[in-house]
């Protein structure tokens, strides 16, 4: 009797929310869901030109299950943007029925900044190669660190310029050679995990190209209200084809990591260095802690 | 085609240049504002220019303040009364002196010598003390202010005006654009700070203070992402506005040639310096008209049009955001320094469009040649390709059809004349004094819209006898443009150009037409 009550007020609560948020939502009306068979497909019918085999499908098919999942739970295609550079991760524009644009080479992030601003309902993903949000974006990563707009960032590193055909991008180990650099890269390769840290940014997290992994890591960086750097760690196939990133890595959370420390974090950091070629990679949330959010200060 | 002012006027109109010089902070600028005020009251046109240094304090600043019984838009090179509030003042400018010209200095405040103005100019001390009232801390002011105007016993000679000014207002460049932008329903201006920009980002960011402003203005790490971040929010169906002059505009062009692939509605307020590089910071030049014209890479549309006064400044900035909006293409407004911080008395614009938003909820887009017709996603598809780039190119012919219904330029003087003298933006107002105090026997076109350029241009030009081209920059970027579009090759000999950083003076240009009509 009481069960069948709580239920009553369960559904009165679901009409008046006509677009809820997935916290409001209890596992019982997902199923609900699926039992009406909501049939989302946010795949555009585009043929991939991605190589076989790519990494990048199981990127897509992370983000695609994630923001499949929202829009079944009551979300919107409109209630999203999505913001790509340019190089082999921008192709995930064309396969994503979503509003958004593929803008330039290292301005994703002055892109969603200005979409989030104007819109801050927008659920907005950025998406940028380690070229795109290392080399020629830098400066708007560092700042947008600063800034904390609530934008879901997701860098896609394969550390290699893989679209230009092989060369060197800032987080290519020493050594590397191409057709650009026969003598090999002699510089050490940039800890973007470390930048984030240093410049302000308040969810910091590094996965593998895993679809699993990246659907689980959105589920957490679209929770979190503020700036959510995500850098996947994506072996290139053709030109990058590191097989043993996969077994290097383990998840800091099952290790008792305190993502709110950032001493512990910066440590969890320094861990791997994307130059040696043994040692254990970290994944998981470095670091979380929620401030002010840019498009709100803007407006007070 | 509308005959403006400048028509040869009945009587001769008298003139008078006040020069008030010193060291940045001494407060030139706030003794200019209180005696233009005082000048206003007593009927009087005003228009005042600034001559200022790339420092904070020190160096030597100056301001010309020139007044008329009737309009006037510029400064002459001789000086009626010089206001030294250092002795570099004097040493500088005392060459410049007419011969029975007054001559204010002494260790005094600032305010001293606006009492001493004020009193030369037979204008009440009321006047002063109530406009110094407005200010923090005034006593000490009016102390010194009243302490001025009793101890100067010399006057200048002027007429006594019957008609009281009404319905102008006294602005300059900067406060036109932010009006003109806020009246044409801005929502977001991006700028970085740069001069001769930076004053419409202060303006606009002090008028958001006011009530019922919805416009925010947004400083980011550099122009690169001001440009970005406007596209961005102009995709999402806002108005959007960036700021620059030619330094941060280099930085903008990959945005600007996005925007012509994307076709992303945005306007570009580029307020020109002298360059190339940093150049001359805080000096006047019109060298970025090619700038404007050709920059970003690849074949796309837009619109650049270049007010030559404050009044246009708020007109062009409206029909910016028309064209813009309309026709999902970028567009430009081409200010200088000079226009953008000189202070001119003119009516306030109310011809202002209605601006509709061409985006109303934000869709697909990008900076790859795309198929609109499949959820614009990339494309590498022959036909597709040729196919935008006939619609895109078809949108300039309608916005080229279009535009001939606006202003596109302005003829003003002797209709009859068989000379011409050809100029575009802030040189309008020493151009006008020139042909008016010189009663020199020509027309004047002045070119508002630079792309698209007016067809009817060309037949007027044919039948001259003389052209003449008056342009603040060194290789005459105008008459390589009208060359272009008219095929007509202007004569180097009268190409009058200036290109130290400063504007022209009314009575030295108006001696160089004459040379050249001889």
């Amino acid at each position: 009797m009481k069960h069948k009550k709580a239920k009553k007020q369960k559904k009165v609560k679901k009409q008046k929310i006509s677009r809820p948020h997935f916290k409001n939502i209890k596992k019982r009306d997902i199923n609900a869901n699926a039992r009406q068979k909501i049939k989302v497909n946010i795949r555009t019918q585009t043929p991939s030109t991605w190589c076989p085999g790519c990494f990048n499908f199981q990127i897509l098919a992370g983000v695609q299950k994630y923001i499949e999942s929202q829009i079944i739970l009551g979300k919107k295609r409109e209630d999203f943007a999505i913001v790509t550079g340019i190089g082999c991760h921008a192709k995930i524009f064309d396969y994503l029925d979503l509003p958004g644009i593929n803008s330039l080479h290292g301005r994703v992030l002055p892109t969603c900044l200005g979409i989030k601003i104007a819109k801050p309902e927008l659920n907005v993903f950025g998406f940028s190669g380690d070229g795109d949000a290392y080399a020629e974006g830098m400066e708007h990563l560092v700042h947008n660190a600063r800034y904390n707009s609530n934008i879901k960032y997701i860098v896609h590193n394969n550390q290699v310029f893989a679209l230009t055909v092989a060369e060197p991008t800032p987080v290519t180990e020493k050594g590397y050679r191409d057709k650009t650099t026969p003598r090999g890269v002699k510089l050490a390769p940039l800890n973007p995990i470390k930048i984030m840290l240093a410049a302000g940014a308040s969810f910091v997290a590094r996965v593998f190209a895993d679809s699993e992994q990246v659907n689980k890591v959105l589920e957490e960086a679209s929770k979190h209200k503020g700036f959510a750097f995500i850098e996947i760690i994506q072996p290139c196939i053709i030109f990058h084809d590191d097989k043993g990133y996969k077994e290097r890595t383990y998840n800091i959370q099952e290790t008792g990591h305190d993502k709110t420390n950032m001493i512990a974090a910066m440590q969890k950091a320094e861990e791997f260095d994307y130059n040696s070629k043994v040692g254990k990679i970290p994944l998981g949330i470095f670091y979380q802690k929620e401030r002010d959010v840019f498009e709100e200060v803007l407006r007070k | 085609m509308k005959i403006t002012r400048g028509d040869s006027p009945k009587r001769e109109k008298m003139r008078w240049d006040i020069v008030f010089g010193g060291k940045a902070g001494q407060g030139p600028n706030i003794l200019t504002e209180v005696v233009s005020e005082g000048l206003i009251k007593k009927g009087f046109y005003v228009f005042y220019s600034r001559d200022y240094q790339s420092l904070i304090r020190g160096g030597h600043n100056f301001n010309i303040l020139s007044f008329s019984d009737g309009p006037l838009y510029s400064n002459s090179s001789k000086i009626d009364i010089l206001v030294c509030l250092d002795v570099n003042t004097l040493e500088i400018h005392k060459k410049d002196m007419k011969k029975k010209g007054i001559i204010l200095k002494g260790e005094e405040e600032n305010m001293f010598f606006a009492g001493a103005v004020y009193k030369i100019l037979g204008i009440d001390l009321k006047i002063l003390e109530d406009e110094l009232r407005k200010i923090k801390n005034y006593e000490e002011n009016i102390k010194h202010a009243r302490k001025g105007y009793e101890k100067e016993k010399r006057k200048l000679k002027l007429p006594e005006i019957k008609e009281s000014i009404q319905n102008l207002s006294f602005m300059n460049g900067s406060q036109a654009i932010s009006f003109g932008a806020v009246a044409s329903g801005l929502d977001y201006y991006y700028a970085y700070p740069m001069t001769p920009a930076t004053p419409v980002l202060t303006e606009l960011s002090q008028m958001q203070l006011e009530k019922n402003m919805k416009h925010k203005t947004v400083e980011l790490e550099n122009e690169i992402a001001v440009m970005i971040a406007g596209l961005g929010s102009s995709i999402t169906g806002k108005k959007v506005m960036v700021g620059t002059s030619g330094g941060g505009f280099d930085l903008m062009t990959e945005g600007l040639s996005m925007a012509g692939q994307a076709e992303i509605p945005i306007v570009i307020y580029l307020s020109s310096r002298p360059g190339p590089g940093t150049g001359l910071a805080t000096y006047t030049s019109q060298g970025e008209l090619n700038l404007a014209l050709y920059s970003g890479h690849g074949e796309f549309s837009r619109v650049v049009l270049a007010p030559g006064d404050p009044k246009e400044s708020t007109e062009l900035i409206n029909q910016a955001f028309y064209f813009s909006q309309k026709y999902k293409v970028p567009s430009l407004v081409l200010t200088d320094k000079h226009l953008a911080e000189a202070k001119y008395l003119l009516e306030k614009s109310q011809k202002i469009l209605p601006v509709e938003n061409s985006i109303i909820r934000m869709e697909r887009y990008n900076s790859y040649e795309h198929d609109e017709n499949e959820k614009s996603v990339a494309t590498e598809e022959k036909k597709v390709i040729k196919k935008n780039f006939e619609r895109r190119m078809k949108k300039q012919e309608e916005i080229n059809k279009e535009a001939e219904n606006f202003e596109m330029f302005k003829i003003y003087g002797k209709q009859n004349s068989k000379n011409i003298i050809i100029g575009w933006g802030s040189t309008k107002g020493a151009i006008l004094d020139a042909i008016s105090e010189g009663k020199i026997d020509t027309k004047f076109i002045q070119i508002l819209y630079m792309d698209p350029f007016s067809r009817k241009i060309k037949p007027i030009l044919e039948e001259a006898k003389n052209i003449i081209i008056v342009e603040n920059n060194s290789t005459s970027q105008l008459a390589s443009l009208i060359t272009q579009k008219t095929g007509i090759i202007l004569n180097d000999k009268n190409k009058i150009l200036r290109y130290d950083g400063r504007p022209f003076f009314s009575d030295e240009l108006a001696k160089e037409i004459k040379e050249r009509l001889r």
